[in-house]
């Protein structure tokens, strides 16, 4: 079969953009239902992971995502030899957005995973963050077709990438700053390994770990780039090969960050509102949850995610997002102690938030193109995007409306104490930031359904719908 | 040292080495670790048991 052939059954099926890279198969809706089609090339390869069990223990560990194969199906199907339907994943998230945590259990999740496939006679050939992804709180590979029937004596193909995707972010968010996961939003193929050998501080260069896999590696690339040496280079065992993977995994298990002394880590040590007011805050928020009854509901600026548990007792899935490091990472903390599984703490600037990326802007999608949320919470935050981002109100009621059906939303007043500290070093030129100004605009674009004051505070909480 | 990227020039061939060159050393601290072992038996120290094979599931 031609490519043009396969190219054009692929668009008429409605591929999707993220998969266009890989000759196994590729990614494509019907009907409003993901599945893969995995291509006849990759026939052997599927049926080892089928057949040496390997599936089943990494399904069973919650290593990778289940799927079912699908028997009938319409359509011109020269190039398959299986379609197959994985577990819909509630929402993907990228390895920008996510927390120190976050990256270090993905990492540890893809040398697991590679571990158990060497027992099994098996190979990762990805190795991209972008494979993975949080189901049922863990980190789980959602790329069936990243296997490949491994060969003694043959390197593992994707530990550059393992290097450049997970131990360099990694290594650099732990030893240098934890800002600089950012980079991987502008490098999408990981952290080139030279600028995070000058990045990190001299003394990693006494960590076996790092200066092996992050400096000498940067060396030997530059050293070798363009050389034929794979003719004369020698082999590699498969015991040597399972020695690499526990050096990686080691390397990373060092690696730590503590949240602490951020912006936002003790925030609700610093709030000014009673336990009162937290508490009715609360019990809105559950209130309205159920009868909204959303499926997935965006928590923007959750902090450490109180009101995100709150609105997922109804059982919806939550994304629990804030700007800050610490409090994502103690969210996700808290989340893999309670054993959540339908809380995804998430990295994101919302006067920023992450765009698309990649090959023709269409590989990553923005955090807007992964929505509409049923529900959106955006509690003690309208100040902070009308005041200190100085965003007009009727453009955040546009804002909020592209993003949910409902809104959760909290009004505070100019003349709450946290209002007056972001005034403090600015004019106030926001006349219209009152709550008749709020409701006038907001108005436009929702019906409000209830507006509560909150007890022992002068701030009000909403219900909206959008119209 | 310039910082102009390389088109043509595949950074896989270094990865690949630093593989090679990693595997050597940490066969050589198992080389090593295991004659370690050994030495101590010689002199009369009851050998470990097996360290466990499977590794932690992942958390």
């Amino acid at each position: 079969m031609t490519n043009q052939n396969q190219n054009s059954g692929q668009a008429q099926r409605g591929q999707l953009a993220a998969s266009f890279r890989d000759p196994s198969g590729f990614l494509f809706s019907q009907g409003g239902v993901l599945y893969r089609q995995v291509n006849r090339s990759y026939a052997q390869e599927y049926a080892h992971l089928m057949e040496s069990g390997l599936y089943e223990r990494l399904v069973k560990a919650g290593l990778l995502i289940p799927h079912v194969e699908v028997d009938e199906l319409p359509g011109d199907y020269e190039s398959a030899y299986e379609i197959i339907q994985p577990e819909r994943v509630s929402f993907i998230s990228y390895p920008y957005e996510w927390s120190f945590g976050q990256l270090k259990d993905a990492a540890l999740a893809t040398l697991s995973i590679q571990r158990r496939a060497l027992k099994a006679g098996m190979s990762l050939k990805d190795a991209s963050a972008y494979n993975i992804q949080f189901v049922r709180g863990k980190a789980t590979l959602i790329d069936t077709l990243s296997f490949e029937v491994y060969k003694e004596g043959q390197p593992w193909v994707a530990y550059r990438q393992f290097c450049q995707h997970f131990l360099a972010p990694l290594a650099l968010m732990a030893l240098r700053d934890v800002r600089l996961n950012q980079l991987l939003r502008v490098y999408i193929d990981g952290v080139p390994l030279d600028l995070a050998s000058e990045l990190l501080p001299f003394k990693t260069r006494f960590n076996f770990g790092l200066l092996t896999n992050i400096h000498l590696h940067a060396s030997a690339q530059k050293r070798y780039a363009g050389t034929d040496v794979k003719a004369r280079a020698g082999t590699m065992s498969k015991q040597a090969l399972t020695g690499l993977i526990d050096s990686l995994s080691s390397a990373i298990r060092k690696l730590n960050w503590n949240p602490g002394g951020t912006e936002w880590g003790n925030y609700y040590d610093i709030t000014n509102y009673s336990e009162a007011a937290f508490g009715h805050k609360k019990e809105l928020v559950r209130e309205w949850s159920a009868r909204a009854k959303p499926a997935l509901v965006w928590d923007l600026g959750a902090n450490t995610g109180v009101f995100s548990r709150a609105a997922g007792e109804t059982g919806a899935y939550v994304v629990s997002s804030d700007i800050d490091p610490a409090a994502v990472e103690q969210n996700y903390r808290q989340m893999k102690g309670e054993k959540s599984e339908n809380i995804l703490p998430l990295l994101l600037d919302l006067t920023n938030p992450s765009p698309s990326i990649g090959w023709a802007n269409q590989e990553r999608d923005s955090f807007g193109a992964r929505g509409p949320a049923d529900m959106v919470l955006a509690l003690a935050l309208v100040h902070h995007l009308a005041i200190s981002n100085n965003v007009p109100l009727p453009q955040l009621a546009d804002f909020f409306a592209k993003l949910g059906k409902w809104l959760v939303i909290e009004f505070v007043p100019k003349s709450d104490s946290q209002v007056q500290k972001l005034l403090v070093s600015r004019e106030d030129i926001f006349p219209n930031y009152t709550r008749e100004g709020f409701e006038s605009a907001f108005k436009q674009r929702f019906k409000i359904c209830e507006a509560v004051n909150v007890h022992e505070s002068e701030r009000v909480l909403y219900l909206m719908e959008g119209h | 040292m310039h910082f102009a990227p390389l088109p043509y020039l595949d950074p896989g061939s270094g990865s690949f080495l630093i593989q090679l060159l990693i595997a050597a050393l940490l066969g050589l601290g198992v080389a090593v670790r295991a004659s370690w072992g050994t030495i101590k038996k010689w002199f009369g120290a009851k050998p470990k048991a097996d360290e466990e094979d499977d590794e932690p599931e992942s958390k």
